[in-house]
């Protein structure tokens, strides 16, 4: 932990806005990303609903070359970094050769290009198949196809751990410029909406209003949550030492003080929540940063309106932060974007980093109904002025990963 | 920072041989993995052959047959890191499980589950998919898998990219230790045969007729093979209390990206010299001090070019004195494992003083005018070895390996 991190760049592509200062001012004003699929086909399933962006057009950021046969999740990652470079003020040029890297979070993404490589061999027969699709198939996809329109030659590398891997892309890029081993890494998750992962999550029945006749609505910590809303984004965040950012004159937005990954191979029981991997996660991330708990101003929340995953992060919250949870604002953004999956972790970074340099904390929409298993102070509906110092940005994944970031005021 | 990785215990499931003995024996024997692909029909192909692991039963390897179903590509890697961690002798009751992560690398994941469950909406219809089938597809499930099959706390993570992954994976977790986030970690790569690359590879003419020949003048191209290696690697700063078996030390290792075009290799190797050069810097040696090195060599056309103009730049006259062989002609291309069962070999070429040979090797290409090792083993010292790995989308690496001398 020798060398200080910060953020100096930021970008994001999501269902509330396509660049940063629409996101925020949405994500500030409590406006939902949250509409009726146009994607695709869902008239056959009981959710009908996204977090679809619906004003991406790929050719504004990347031109017209080269993007016919890319697939939805790498033009959303290609364009972010793209948008996250300008906003950084780097290029490849900047820092020398082979310096500039990307890492993305990406897990789901590419697979909706997988069935219909591998749906089209069955159906037209495998020698029909087109060979330009091919790699699409590969699931470090996004991340090459981001290089080459960025002329990227340093690190690139993917991360697939799930709903954690936004945050694990930019925890996998704070390590390997803390070991010294490249100078600016382009990192987060991207998640591009497709018709196989919504089918997918739809059968698995862990969708909001795919169950009875429930209303569907992504309502974190609220006692009316059913289940999750899918949404897609790309967050990519530079991330540089702080040396090097200073010597460059960078905007330097935040910084990275700590960061946290377990995993908790208890959690696929029964109904039985397990917090003691979480609260270490944390711990971990906390000590790392320096922090003691009343430290913390702002909690960016993994809660996704799952009826026993926003249990258990507050139960995981409320076991670390004891009697200074009371004192501890906690958002969930996804009431607003939906469960961005893989994007997920580098968006709440990104709303972090906002919340910081705004002093403004969002709000968590959708709340009507307390529920006493839930009961942490979750700004409901309205954001509220703040001074953040210290961001907790957690993902805590289905699969068992847990993560935690620390991103912190820079001075 | 500057704690010392080394490599404590090895596992294998390969085309060629389950568990580290039969693996090496077959290896520096020769022998050929590939037959005929049968869990498919081929017969619209015009190729037909790939590289199968054979006589391989998870239970054998699992002990509480709890029944899980996971995937094949999780299977293979348990089973490898069960062989790894009864190599290493560590023993799983003396780790703390908040001390010990995972890292493992991949091309496809559970890809035969997702073929699985487009073969019943293709003959079925959507409806008839068991949801629950289709959710243990994503390649997150692998790491997942063996961190509840072992009950280890620590970071779980996998790394996808591609052909290199192993190679990428290895490196984390190196990472990972000398960070001081873990104390011991399970790293290496896994995946099963893969229809979707098989008929992906043949639609680009990359796929060989019937065997892989590497760095030959008449090579045809790659065969795709399945399989999973695995490593035990510790911090020698906090040396186990048992007297433990260290196979080789992990000097460093380099990446970088072509940042060029998806599948095609950059004609001047721009890529694979940075990694390689990064992997030197990173290990603080000089290219004079490598003496053998595991090729990537798929025995593609454009590969396998490509590599050896790479080479020559990277270590100049010092190229023609390094020992270079490529193991997939034997195993064929085992995409994500590949690089993982390339280090495992680097390390057993390490210690034991043999270097495995490049089989298939009959007519020398004049492009591709470097020691191939061919078709015979030689027995030599190797100090030091580089292990190269590339993928589709330019990701390339480059792991080092050393003898361990205390």
């Amino acid at each position: 932990m020798n060398s200080r991190l910060v953020i100096t760049g930021i970008s994001v592509l999501s269902s509330i806005g396509v660049n940063k200062d629409e996101f925020w001012a949405n994500l500030t004003n409590g406006v939902s990303g949250i509409k009726d699929v146009t994607l695709f086909d869902v008239s056959k399933y009981k959710s009908k609903k996204a977090g679809e962006i619906s004003d991406f057009d790929a050719k504004e950021y990347l031109g017209k070359k080269g993007i016919r046969h890319v697939d939805r999740t790498s033009l959303l990652a290609s364009s972010a970094a793209m948008l996250v470079m300008t906003d950084a003020g780097v290029s490849h040029e900047t820092y020398g050769e082979d310096e500039l890297g990307i890492v993305i979070g990406s897990t789901y993404g590419s697979i909706d290009s997988i069935s219909s490589f591998d749906l089209e061999g069955l159906e037209e027969g495998p020698t029909f198949v087109n060979p330009m699709d091919f790699p699409n198939t590969v699931l470090n996809a996004p991340a090459s196809r981001a290089s080459i329109f960025c002329n990227a030659t340093g690190l690139n590398s993917t991360i697939s751990t799930g709903t954690a891997s936004g945050l694990d892309a930019v925890i996998y890029a704070s390590d390997f410029l803390r070991l010294g081993r490249g100078k600016a890494v382009l990192a987060g998750g991207v998640h591009g909406l497709t018709a196989d992962i919504f089918w997918g999550a739809y059968g698995s029945g862990i969708l909001s209003g795919s169950r009875s006749d429930g209303i569907e609505i992504s309502a974190p910590f609220d006692k009316r949550r059913n289940g999750l809303i899918i949404g897609e984004a790309a967050a990519l965040l530079v991330i540089e030492r702080l040396g090097d950012a200073l010597e460059r004159n960078a905007n330097i937005y935040a910084e990275i003080k700590g960061y946290g990954c377990t995993f908790n191979p208890d959690k696929v029981s029964h109904g039985n929540i397990n917090t003691e991997q979480g609260v270490r996660c944390i711990t971990m991330a906390m000590e790392e940063a320096g922090l003691n708990a009343e430290d913390i101003s702002y909690i960016s929340a993994c809660a996704n309106s799952s009826v026993t995953g926003d249990k258990m992060e507050a139960e995981i919250i409320k076991d670390y932060f004891g009697d200074c949870v009371e004192k501890v604002p906690v958002s969930a953004i996804k009431s607003m974007t939906g469960e961005c999956l893989d994007a997920s972790g580098s968006l709440q970074c990104v709303a972090g980093v906002l919340a910081i340099n705004n002093g403004v904390i969002p709000p968590t929409i959708n709340f009507q109904e307390k529920d006493e298993e839930c009961n942490l102070d979750c700004v409901p509906n309205n954001s509220r002025e703040s001074d953040v110092k210290n961001v907790l940005v957690n993902s805590f994944s289905d699969t068992g990963n847990i993560s935690s970031v620390i991103i912190s005021k820079y001075s | 920072m500057d704690k010392r990785i080394v490599i404590t215990g090895l596992g294998v499931i390969s085309p060629i041989g389950n568990k580290k003995d039969a693996f090496w024996n077959a290896l520096i024997s020769g022998t050929s993995g590939v037959s005929d692909v049968t869990s498919f029909d081929t017969s619209v192909f015009k190729v037909h052959r790939g590289c199968f692991v054979k006589d391989f039963n998870y239970d054998d390897y699992v002990s509480n047959g709890s029944g899980r179903e996971i995937g094949k590509g999780s299977q293979f890697a348990i089973a490898a890191a069960k062989l790894a961690i009864e190599d290493s002798n560590v023993g799983l009751n003396s780790i703390d499980p908040e001390r010990a992560g995972v890292s493992i690398g991949t091309t496809a994941g559970e890809i035969q589950i997702l073929e699985k469950v487009n073969y019943v909406r293709h003959e079925k219809g959507d409806d008839s998919v068991d949801p629950n089938l289709f959710l243990k597809h994503p390649c997150v499930n692998m790491p997942s898998n063996i961190s509840i099959e072992f009950g280890f706390k620590g970071p779980s993570t996998i790394i996808p990219t591609a052909c290199a992954a192993g190679n990428y994976a290895i490196g984390y977790a190196c990472d990972l230790i000398k960070l001081g986030r873990t104390d011991i970690m399970l790293a290496g790569g896994s995946d099963p045969f893969s229809k979707v690359a098989f008929v992906g590879f043949s639609r680009l003419n990359a796929i060989a007729p019937d065997i892989c020949q590497p760095f030959d003048k008449n090579r045809k191209g790659l065969l795709v093979g399945e399989g999973a290696g695995m490593l035990v690697l510790e911090s020698l700063e906090e040396p186990p209390a048992r007297n433990a078996n260290i196979y080789a030390e992990i000097l460093g290792y380099g990446l970088s990206c072509d940042g060029y075009h998806i599948t095609i290799p950059h004609p001047d190797g721009n890529g694979v010299t940075s990694a390689m050069e990064k992997a030197l810097t990173s290990a603080k040696i000089k290219p004079e001090d490598v003496q053998y090195m595991s090729a990537h060599g798929t025995g593609t056309v454009a590969n396998d070019k490509a590599e050896t103009i790479s080479i020559k730049k990277v270590f100049g006259e010092h190229a023609k004195n390094l020992a270079i062989s490529s193991i997939k002609s034997m195993l064929g291309h085992t995409m994500g494992a590949a690089s993982a069962i390339e280090a495992i070999a680097c390390a057993l070429a390490i210690k034991d003083g043999v270097v495995p040979p490049t089989i298939n090797h009959e007519t020398k290409d004049p492009e591709c005018d470097l020691d191939f090792v061919p078709n015979v083993k030689r027995e030599m010292q190797v100090d030091i070895a580089m292990n190269n790995a590339y993928a589709f989308g330019g990701n390339n690496s480059s792991l080092i390996l050393k003898k361990f001398t205390g």
